[in-house]
C-alpha cells in the first residue's frame, strides 16, 4: 500500500502541474507589473514543465495504465467510468513528450526572448498551450477533445503573432488562426454529425453505439462526420490538405514557437487521433459499413509525406524548409493510422508512429532552436547566410548535423529507427496499399536526404560568409540545443525501453 | 596450471597489439615500432611452440570461440539452420604452420632492423604497423576451424600485401605492382567466395573438422549418391572445390594468375621474404592442405591441381633462367616452387607437400633475406651483371646463401631435396599408373633441372668471378640484426630435412618419417584429418618397377642427377672471371622466356579488349538508365516542389478554398466509394 494514496484525479498531474505554472507567472507578474524579473519567470517555466515531466515519468514508471492483471495499476478514468478523460500510457508517454518539448523551449526562449517586451505573457502563454496538449493526451470524449484542442490553439495563435513589430509573425499569426478557425468549424461540426449518428460523445459509448449496428442507418452521415473529424486533426497535425497554415506560421512565428508547435503541437494532434479512431471508430464495424477511414489515412499519409518533402525540397529560407520537412514527417507519423487493422497486426505500426513522434520531438525542436539561434545571431534566413557557421560555431553545427541525419533517417540516429520500425510495420500489415506506402517512405526519405544534408553541407563544407562578426554563445539556446542533440544520439541505446514503452502504449490503447 | 590452449588466440593478438602500438606510438619509439613487433612475433613464436609442444603430447583442441551470425535456412544437403563463428583448430597441421609462420614472422622483423631502419627508411611506424597486421591476419588465417573465417583472413593477407608491396608509393613501379597483386589475387578470390557461398547453402557448415564439417557432410553426400544442385554429389564437390582452389591458384601464384608475383618484388626484400616464404604466397598451399579431406573426394580436382602445380613449376623455372635481377630470379623460383607443393598434394602425398612448405619457408626466406644482404651489400642495385665476386667479402652472407641455394636446387643432403625427392616419389608411382600424372611428372621432373640452372647462376654471377662494378668492389657492411636470420634460417636450410627422411626409412626400414607420424596422427589427432585417412578416401594405385626400393632409387636417382646436372651447366656457362651471357645462343626463344611467355601481354589484352568493353556498356547501362531514372526522379521532385511552392500563394483566401476543396475531393470519392449518398 502507498503511505498516501492519492485522489484519481490527480492522475491528470503532468496537466495540472503545467496549468499551475501557467497561473503562477500571471501571479509573478502582477506582483511587480513594472519590472519583469526575466530569470525568476523563465525559471519557473521550466521548473514547472520538467515538474510535469517528472510527474509523468513517475506515473509511467509506478504503473499507472498498466493492466491490473500485469501487476499495474490500470487506467484511470476521470468524471464517470469510462470517463470524459482516461489516463493510460499512451497519455502518459505523450505527456512525456509534450513537457520534455516545453521545458527545452523554455529553457531556449530565454535568451531569444529576452529583449522582448511581453516576457511573462509569453511563458504564460507556452504553458497554458502546453497544459492543452497535454489535457489533450489524455480526453476521452470529444467534448473533451475539442475544449482541450481549443484550449491549446488559441494561446499558439497569440504565440505565433507575439512579435507585435515584426510583419511576418502578424500576418502568419492570422493566417493561422483563420485556418484554424476554419478547421475548428470542420471539426466541430463533425462532432455534431457523430453525436447525430450514434447518440454520445463519450468515445467507448460511441463505439458500443457503433458496435451493436445502432448507427447502420445513418452511416452516410457518420462517414461525413467521421472525415470531418479528420479534418480537424489533419490541421492540428498540420496534414495535407489542412497545411496552408504551417510555413508561415513556423516562418513568422519565433523560431521556439516553431520548435513548440511543430513538434509539441503535432504529436497531441496525433494523439487524440489515435485515441478517437482506436477507441471510438472500430475499423471492423466500420468498414463493412463504407466508412473505411484507414484508407482516407493511406491517402492522406502518402499525399502529406509527398507534398512535404517535395515543397521542402525547393526552398531557400531554412526555417520554410524545416516547416515543410514537418509536414512531411506528419505524413510519417499517419502511416499509424493507415495501418490500421484492429486489435493484433497493428500494434508494431502504432507504435513506431508513437516513437518517431517521441524522436521527431528533440530533433525537430533541436533543428528548429538552432534556426532560433541563427536568429539570435542575426545571420540571416537562406542556405546561404548558413555558410561555414560551423567555423565559428562547431558544437551548435556538429548538433545540427545530428538532427539533419537523424531527420533524414540516416544510423545510428534515433530518426533511423523510429523510421525503420514504420517501415517494417508497415510492410508486416503487409496489404497492397501499406506496401505502396512503406515505398513511399522510402523515396521520400531518400529525397529528404537532399535537403536535410544540404544544410549540413551549407554550415560544414561551404567557405564562411566574409564579415560575419564574432558569435556569442547564449547558454539557454546552447544547452537546449545540446540537450536535444544528446537526446537523438542517446536515444538508440535507450530505444529497447523506449521501444517496450511504446508497444505497451499502443497495444493497451488497441486492445 | 593453465594449457597453452587457453592462450590460443593470444598467438594471433599479439601481432595485433603490435600493429596498433606501432600505428599509434610508432612514431615516438626508439625503433620505430620495430621492438614492439619483434616482442609480438617473439610471443607468438614462444606461445606456437608452447601449442606445437601440447599437440606432441597427445592433445588437440576445437572451439568455436565467437558466433556473430545464425541463420535458418534449410541448405541443400538437408541440414536446418547454418552458423558463422570465428574458431580455432589446433592440429598437428595448424600448429606447424604457426611455428613456421611466427619464427620466419620473427626473423623478418630483426632483419628488417638491419634492412629498413640501418637504410634510414621514412615511413618506418607504417611498415612495422603493416607488417604486424599481415603476420596477425596469416596466423589467424592459419588456426580458422572454419572456411568463411579463413576467407576473411585469406583476404586481409591479400590486403596487407597489397598494402607492403606498395610501401614505396612514391615511386611510380610500386603502386602499380601493387595494384596488379590485389587486383589478380582478387580474381582468384572471387572464386573462392563463389565457393565458400556455395559449399554453406550445400552442407550448411563451414566447419573443416569434427562430425559437423562440410567435409563429412561431402563424404556421406557421395555415399548415399544424393543430388545436389542438380549435378551428382561427386560433381558438385569438384565443382566446389575448384571454386575455392580459384582462390589458392591466385594466392599461391599458379598459371595463370602468377604474373603478380614477379612485379611484387617491388616491395621492400624483407615484405618479399614474408610473402614468398610464410603468408601470402603459402596461404594458398596451406588452403588445400587445410581442408585436403575435400578434395580427397575429388579425383578429378586432384588431377587438375596436380597438373597444374606440375606444369606451373616447369613453366616459371624456365622463365628463371634469364632473368637479371636477382629478386626477379627468386620469384619465379617461388612460383616453380608452389607448383611443387601443388603437384605433391594432387597426387595425394599430403605429407611430401606439407614437407616442401615448411623446407621451401625456410629456404625462401633464407634466399630472400641473403638477397636482402646482397642489396645491401651493393648499395640496392640488384642486376646480378653488376655484382660478382662477393664471395670473400660476406662470407656469412655468402655461405648461408649456398646453403638456402643447395636447399632450393634440391642437392642432397639439405632440406629441398628431400621434401622435393617425395614429391617426385609420390607423382612418379602414380604416373606409373596414370598417364595424366605422368605428364605432370615429367614436367616436374624438366623442371629440376631449370632449378639447378637457374640457382646456380644467380649465386656464380653474384659472388663468384671478379667485381663487375664499384659497389661490387666495395661493399657496404652488413650487422648482427642482418647475419643472426640468416645463420638461423642457414642452419634450418641444412637439416630440417631430418624431419622426414622417407627414402632412408623406406630403404633401411628404420622409423624416422617424424613428419609422416607427425601428420598421420601419432601424437594429437583429430579424427579424419590424418594421413592415412586421406590415402584411404583418395585410394590411388601406386605402381613400382620391379621393388618399391628399386623404384625409389631410380625416382631419387633421376631428380638429384637433373638437379645436378643443371648446377654444372651453370657452373660450366658462367663461371670464370668473366661471365657473358649466352642467350643470344637461345634465339627467338630468348625472347618469349624474357617475354615471360607473354602471359602480361595477353592478361592485359583480355582486359583491354573484353573487360573494357564490357565495363564501358555496364557504365553506359548505370549512366543511362540507373543514373537517367535517378536524376529524373530528382528533375521531376524539384519540378513537383516548385508546383507545391507556387500553389502557397500567401493568400489565405485561397488557403480556405483549396482547403475545402480538397476535403470535398476525399468526400467524394470515399463517399462515394462507401455509398453515404444513398
Amino acid at each position: 500500500m502507498e503511505p498516501i494514496a492519492l485522489p484519481d484525479w490527480a492522475a491528470l498531474g503532468p496537466a495540472l502541474v503545467l496549468a499551475v505554472t501557467a497561473l503562477l507567472l500571471f501571479v509573478v507578474d502582477a506582483v511587480n507589473p513594472r519590472k519583469t524579473n526575466r530569470p525568476l519567470i523563465a525559471g519557473t517555466a521550466t521548473v514547472g514543465s520538467l515538474a510535469a515531466l517528472a510527474v509523468a515519468v513517475w506515473y509511467l514508471l509506478a504503473g499507472v495504465g498498466t493492466p491490473t492483471g500485469e501487476g499495474g495499476r490500470g487506467e484511470f478514468h476521470i468524471f464517470g467510468d469510462p470517463g470524459q478523460f482516461v489516463i493510460d500510457e499512451m497519455a502518459l508517454f505523450f505527456m512525456v513528450v509534450v513537457a520534455v518539448v516545453t521545458a527545452m523551449v523554455a529553457v531556449a526562449s530565454y535568451d531569444y526572448m529576452h529583449d522582448h517586451a511581453y516576457f511573462a505573457s509569453y511563458y504564460s502563454l507556452v504553458l497554458l498551450a502546453a497544459t492543452g496538449m497535454a489535457t489533450m493526451a489524455a480526453a476521452n470524449s470529444l467534448v473533451t477533445i475539442f475544449i482541450a484542442l481549443e484550449l491549446a490553439s488559441l494561446p499558439s495563435y497569440a504565440l505565433v503573432a507575439i512579435l507585435k513589430d515584426n510583419r511576418g509573425s502578424v500576418e502568419g499569426g492570422l493566417k493561422y488562426f483563420l485556418v484554424g478557425a476554419l478547421s475548428s468549424a470542420v471539426m466541430v461540426y463533425g462532432i455534431s454529425l457523430v453525436y447525430g449518428a450514434t447518440g454520445h460523445l463519450q468515445l467507448e459509448a460511441i463505439a458500443e453505439v457503433i458496435a451493436a449496428g445502432d448507427a447502420e442507418p445513418y452511416s452516410g452521415l457518420l462517414g461525413l462526420g467521421v472525415l470531418m473529424l479528420i479534418g480537424g486533426f489533419a490541421f492540428k497535425t498540420a496534414s495535407v490538405p489542412f497545411h496552408f497554415w504551417a510555413p508561415e506560421a513556423y516562418e513568422g512565428a519565433p523560431a521556439p514557437v516553431a520548435a513548440f508547435l511543430s513538434s509539441a503541437s503535432k504529436a497531441a494532434g496525433f494523439v487524440i487521433a489515435f485515441r478517437v479512431f482506436t477507441t471510438a471508430l472500430p475499423i471492423g464495424d466500420l468498414a463493412p459499413m463504407g466508412i473505411d477511414w484507414a484508407t482516407v489515412f493511406v491517402v492522406l499519409a502518402i499525399v502529406t509525406m509527398t507534398v512535404g518533402n517535395f515543397a521542402a525540397a525547393v526552398q531557400e529560407n531554412v526555417k520554410r524548409m524545416l516547416a515543410y520537412s514537418s509536414i512531411g514527417h506528419a505524413g510519417y507519423a499517419l502511416i499509424g493510422l493507415a495501418g490500421f487493422v484492429g486489435p493484433g497486426g497493428s500494434e508494431l505500426v502504432m507504435s513506431a508512429a508513437m516513437m518517431h513522434l517521441l524522436v521527431y520531438g528533440f530533433m525537430n525542436t533541436g533543428a528548429f532552436l538552432f534556426v532560433g539561434l541563427a536568429e539570435y545571431w542575426g545571420v540571416g534566413r537562406t542556405f546561404e547566410d548558413y555558410n561555414g557557421l560551423a567555423t565559428q560555431a562547431p558544437i551548435a553545427c556538429s548538433a545540427l548535423a545530428v538532427f539533419m541525419f537523424s531527420l533524414a533517417g540516416i544510423p545510428p540516429f534515433g530518426g533511423f529507427w523510429s523510421k525503420y520500425f514504420l517501415f517494417t510495420g508497415a510492410l508486416s500489415v503487409g496489404s497492397t496499399a501499406m506496401i505502396a506506402v512503406a515505398a513511399a517512405l522510402v523515396v521520400n526519405s531518400a529525397l529528404s536526404l537532399y535537403y536535410y544534408s544540404r544544410l549540413v553541407k551549407a554550415v560544414w563544407i561551404e567557405d564562411p560568409v566574409p564579415g560575419r562578426e564574432g558569435l556569442s554563445q547564449p547558454v539557454g539556446l546552447y544547452a537546449a540545443i545540446v540537450f536535444a542533440a544528446v537526446m537523438t544520439v542517446a536515444v538508440l541505446p535507450g530505444f529497447g525501453p523506449i521501444a517496450d514503452a511504446a508497444t505497451s502504449a499502443a497495444t493497451a490503447l488497441i486492445a | 596450471m593453465a594449457t597453452a590452449f587457453e592462450f590460443a588466440p593470444a598467438i594471433a593478438l599479439f601481432p595485433l597489439a603490435a600493429f596498433v602500438i606501432a600505428l599509434a606510438f610508432g612514431k615516438y619509439m626508439p625503433k620505430k615500432g620495430a621492438l614492439a613487433g619483434i616482442a609480438a612475433t617473439a610471443a607468438s613464436l614462444v606461445f606456437s611452440l608452447w601449442a606445437f609442444v601440447t599437440v606432441a603430447g597427445g592433445e588437440t583442441y576445437h572451439e568455436t570461440l565467437y558466433e556473430w551470425a545464425v541463420g535458418d535456412p534449410t541448405s541443400e544437403a538437408g541440414v536446418q539452420g547454418i552458423e558463422f563463428t570465428f574458431g580455432i583448430l589446433l592440429d598437428p597441421l595448424s600448429t606447424l604452420m604457426l611455428v613456421i609462420v611466427s619464427l620466419i614472422a620473427l626473423l623478418v622483423h630483426v632483419f628488417s632492423l638491419g634492412y629498413m631502419n640501418a637504410e634510414g627508411e621514412t615511413g618506418l611506424p607504417r611498415y612495422y604497423a603493416e607488417l604486424g597486421l599481415f603476420t596477425f591476419s596469416m596466423l589467424a588465417f592459419v588456426f580458422a576451424d572454419n572456411l568463411l573465417m579463413a576467407f576473411m583472413f585469406f583476404e586481409l593477407v591479400g590486403l596487407c600485401s597489397y598494402l607492403l608491396i606498395g610501401f614505396w608509393f612514391r615511386t611510380e613501379s610500386a603502386p602499380s605492382a601493387a595494384k596488379k597483386a590485389f587486383l589478380v589475387t582478387r580474381f582468384g578470390d572471387y572464386f573462392f567466395l563463389l565457393g565458400v557461398v556455395a559449399i554453406a547453402a550445400t552442407f550448411g557448415t563451414l566447419q573443416f573438422a569434427g562430425p559437423e564439417s562440410f567435409v563429412d557432410a561431402a563424404a556421406d553426400a557421395i555415399d548415399g549418391e544424393e543430388t545436389l544442385f542438380g549435378f551428382g554429389a561427386e560433381t558438385w564437390v569438384t565443382i566446389t572445390g575448384l571454386l575455392v582452389l580459384g582462390g589458392v591458384i591466385g594466392k599461391s601464384a599458379q598459371f595463370p594468375l602468377h604474373t603478380w608475383l614477379p612485379d611484387a618484388m617491388e616491395g621492400p626484400t624483407t615484405v618479399s621474404a614474408l610473402i614468398h616464404a610464410a603468408t601470402m604466397v603459402a596461404a594458398g598451399v596451406y588452403l588445400v592442405a587445410r581442408m585436403f579431406g575435400y578434395y580427397a573426394l575429388s579425383p578429378t580436382a586432384l588431377a587438375i591441381i596436380a597438373f597444374v602445380g606440375g606444369f606451373t613449376a616447369l613453366f616459371a623455372a624456365t622463365m628463371g633462367v634469364v632473368k637479371d635481377d636477382i629478386k626477379q630470379v627468386l620469384a619465379y623460383s617461388t612460383i616453380s616452387q608452389y607448383g611443387y607443393m601443388m603437384l605433391g598434394l594432387g597426387v595425394g602425398g599430403y605429407v611430401a607437400g606439407v614437407f616442401h612448405l615448411m623446407n621451401h619457408a625456410f629456404f625462401k626466406a633464407l634466399l630472400f633475406l641473403g638477397a636482402g644482404a646482397v642489396i645491401i651489400l651493393m648499395h640496392h642495385e640488384q642486376d646480378m651483371w653488376k655484382m660478382g665476386g662477393l664471395k670473400d667479402k660476406a662470407p656469412v652472407t655468402y655461405y648461408t646463401f649456398l646453403a638456402g641455394a643447395l636447399a632450393l636446387a634440391g642437392i642432397i643432403p639439405f632440406s629441398g631435396f628431400w621434401s622435393k625427392d617425395e614429391i617426385l616419389y609420390d607423382a612418379f608411382v602414380l604416373g606409373l599408373e596414370d598417364p595424366v600424372f605422368g605428364v605432370a611428372y615429367a614436367m616436374a621432373l624438366l623442371a629440376v633441372f631449370f632449378t639447378g640452372l637457374y640457382t646456380f647462376r644467380m649465386v656464380i654471377l653474384t659472388f663468384h668471378g671478379e667485381p663487375r662494378s664499384e659497389a661490387a668492389a666495395d661493399p657496404h657492411p652488413v650487422g648482427p640484426s642482418v647475419t643472426f636470420p640468416l645463420a638461423t634460417l642457414g642452419v634450418l636450410a641444412l637439416v630440417a630435412g631430418v624431419a622426414n627422411l622417407a627414402p632412408i626409412a623406406k630403404l633401411t626400414g628404420m622409423d624416422i618419417t617424424y613428419l609422416e607420424f607427425w601428420l598421420d596422427g601419432e601424437y594429437g589427432v583429430v579424427d579424419g584429418l590424418t594421413y592415412t585417412a586421406y590415402t584411404e578416401t583418395i585410394g590411388y594405385p601406386a605402381g613400382e618397377i620391379v621393388s618399391e626400393q628399386a623404384t625409389l632409387l631410380i625416382a631419387a636417382g633421376l631428380g638429384l642427377g637433373l638437379a645436378v646436372a643443371g648446377a654444372l651447366t651453370a657452373y660450366v656457362l658462367y663461371s670464370g672471371p668473366e661471365p657473358v651471357r649466352h642467350t643470344e645462343k637461345l634465339g627467338s626463344v630468348y625472347g618469349v622466356l624474357r617475354n615471360n611467355y607473354y602471359q602480361d601481354e595477353y592478361q592485359v589484352w583480355l582486359a583491354r579488349n573484353l573487360t573494357l568493353p564490357v565495363a564501358r556498356g555496364a557504365d553506359r547501362f548505370d549512366q543511362g538508365v540507373i543514373d537517367g531514372v535517378v536524376n529524373g526522379v530528382s528533375s521531376v521532385s524539384l519540378f513537383g516542389g516548385g508546383g507545391v511552392k507556387r500553389l502557397q500563394t500567401g493568400v489565405v483566401t485561397n488557403y480556405a478554398a483549396l482547403i475545402m476543396l480538397g476535403f470535398l475531393a476525399l468526400l467524394l470519392v470515399f463517399g462515394l466509394h462507401g455509398g453515404w449518398f444513398l
